[in-house]
């Protein structure tokens, strides 16, 4: 099953890509599948319209939920980071606030790595946020403030 | 993401967080001063300090360093560790370490030391000998109150310092030992083992002070000083220096000034991170001798004794030797000590909490 709904979330980011423009050749590098795979679930010739439904319903979660069922279905890190990344609908500012310490607790809460430790102080980018919040949970000092854009 | 604590021996405590990065804390009990910047900065409050300090007029009295001042009637002097951590709240951002004015927190980021990395604060410390100077007296080294200072100490050959001639006559010699007995420098090494006596003089060791000459009762030691004789003499002067190495150890060294202040030559140069002053209330003082106890710095002392009966009514502390740590007015009883940090001498550095921190430390 966790199969299944994986090819269901490839789906449903190979129709974003296709719909931001990408031909089927970058869509596929893009998510490590076949050129020939990409054009049958673009051509309408998927798996099953079962696990494009209950892929939806898990991207439509809150943003943590999604990504840590991205984590358990893809066993690849990167993998689950990518899918996320193209297929949430929300957009988020991550702001670090100036009382951060710099103890690099949120640079390992982070699963989307879009955190970086520079002078002493947390530096998210916002591109990268999926709004999951996690850091924000590690934050000793409360200093990351996550907003919807 | 691995969290540990290890209790290490001596008091020490050890913190190890892997992930992204393998980022370490561990503290060295015999290096603390027990200044408590630690826990005042501690941005999580996870450090608390129980530095000890002892009332030397009962001995068992124990003042407790920190914002609680508790005196505890223990009959043993105790064993405690200087600062503890509460290994649940610690961060690992390393804001003590990178305050601690000695070495004895030290976080380290894939193993090295935060002090190493440009982006944390130093403070501009130094201690330093310098060895075209020095003359190796040895006096910093005696100072020293952290025995931080190695002086190893390489003397001239005896013979390059004084010079003469002495030979012995195998003729006139009867290997009594006379000469061997009375040789202060023990330059003379008679056998009188029968038929095969023989005399040996150490010219490397031979002073040439000519008592051997005096004593012998058949006349058969002919030696002459030069330095009598020819009055003074020149000696090669790169043979007869006193030559050697100086070394402080750059983890026990406090900053406190005691070398700098005895050394005869201008050899000895240390740079405190603090500026400030100590004064010690005679009023409030009742010279129970907690902050001597306590002072890593011999900062502080009783007055030398003005006579038998005579009773110790004030701490007495030296301005130039204090490192404004604040050890000493933490573990007071009685409020007498008054420590000022007008500066904090450190590098730039940007984050913005640090630098806060850093003011803080500042009075």
């Amino acid at each position: 099953m966790p199969k299944h709904i994986a090819s269901g979330l490839k789906y449903l980011a190979a129709v974003k890509l296709k719909d931001a423009g990408k031909s089927h050749q970058e869509i596929a590098d893009e998510l490590d599948v076949d050129r020939s795979t990409i054009s049958h679930y673009l051509n309408g010739r998927n798996l099953s319209w079962n696990s494009i439904d209950v892929a939806r319903t898990i991207i439509d979660l809150t943003p943590r939920d999604f990504l840590r069922m991205a984590e358990a279905i893809f066993d690849e890190p990167e993998q689950s980071r990518k899918i996320v990344n193209i297929c949430r609908e929300r957009n988020f500012e991550a702001i670090v606030e100036d009382s951060c310490i710099g103890c690099g607790l949120c640079v390992n809460a982070c699963t989307m790595k879009a955190i970086k430790l520079e002078s002493l102080k947390a530096h998210a980018d916002s591109i990268q946020c999926c709004g999951c919040q996690l850091c924000s949970d590690e934050c000793p000092t409360n200093s990351i403030k996550i907003l919807e854009i | 993401m691995i969290r540990n604590l290890k209790e290490v021996k001596d008091n020490n405590f050890d913190i190890t967080r892997s992930a992204e990065e393998v980022r370490n804390l561990s503290f060295n009990d015999h290096v603390c001063l027990g200044c408590g910047i630690c826990e005042s900065t501690c941005p999580v409050e996870a450090i608390t300090i129980n530095a000890v300090a002892i009332d030397s007029r009962v001995g068992f009295e124990t003042y407790f360093s920190g914002h609680d001042k508790i005196s505890q009637n223990i009959k043993e002097a105790p064993d405690i560790q200087r600062v503890s951590i509460d290994e649940s709240k610690c961060v690992l951002c390393g804001m003590c370490s990178g305050l601690c004015p000695v070495d004895a927190l030290v976080l380290t980021i894939d193993g090295t030391p935060i002090k190493e990395i440009e982006a944390y604060p130093h403070y501009n410390a130094f201690s330093e000998i310098d060895d075209d100077e020095c003359i190796y007296c040895k006096r910093c080294e005696v100072a020293c109150p952290r025995d931080a200072i190695v002086i190893e100490r390489i003397l001239p050959d005896r013979a390059d310092l004084v010079t003469g001639e002495i030979s012995v006559d195998d003729e006139e010699c009867i290997y009594c030992g006379v000469c061997q007995e009375l040789c202060p420098a023990e330059a003379i090494v008679v056998d009188q083992v029968t038929g095969e006596e023989s005399i040996v003089i150490d010219k490397d060791k031979c002073v040439y002070c000519l008592v051997c000459k005096k004593a012998c009762p058949t006349n058969a030691i002919k030696a002459i000083c030069r330095a009598c004789n020819y009055g003074e003499y020149d000696l090669d002067p790169a043979k007869a220096a006193v030559k050697g190495n100086s070394v402080i150890d750059p983890e026990l060294c406090v900053y406190c000034g005691w070398c700098e202040g005895v050394c005869p030559t201008d050899a000895a140069k240390v740079k405190k991170p603090f500026e400030g002053s100590i004064e010690i209330d005679d009023e409030k003082c009742q010279a129970c001798g907690a902050c001597v106890d306590i002072c890593q710095c011999n900062a502080l002392a009783f007055p030398v004794s003005s006579g038998p009966g005579s009773r110790m009514e004030h701490v007495i502390a030296y301005n130039d030797y204090c490192v404004r740590c604040k050890a000493c007015a933490n573990a007071c009883p009685n409020d007498a000590i008054t420590v000022k940090r007008t500066a904090v001498d450190h590098t730039p550095i940007n984050s913005t909490t640090w630098k806060e921190a850093l003011d803080a430390i500042k009075d």
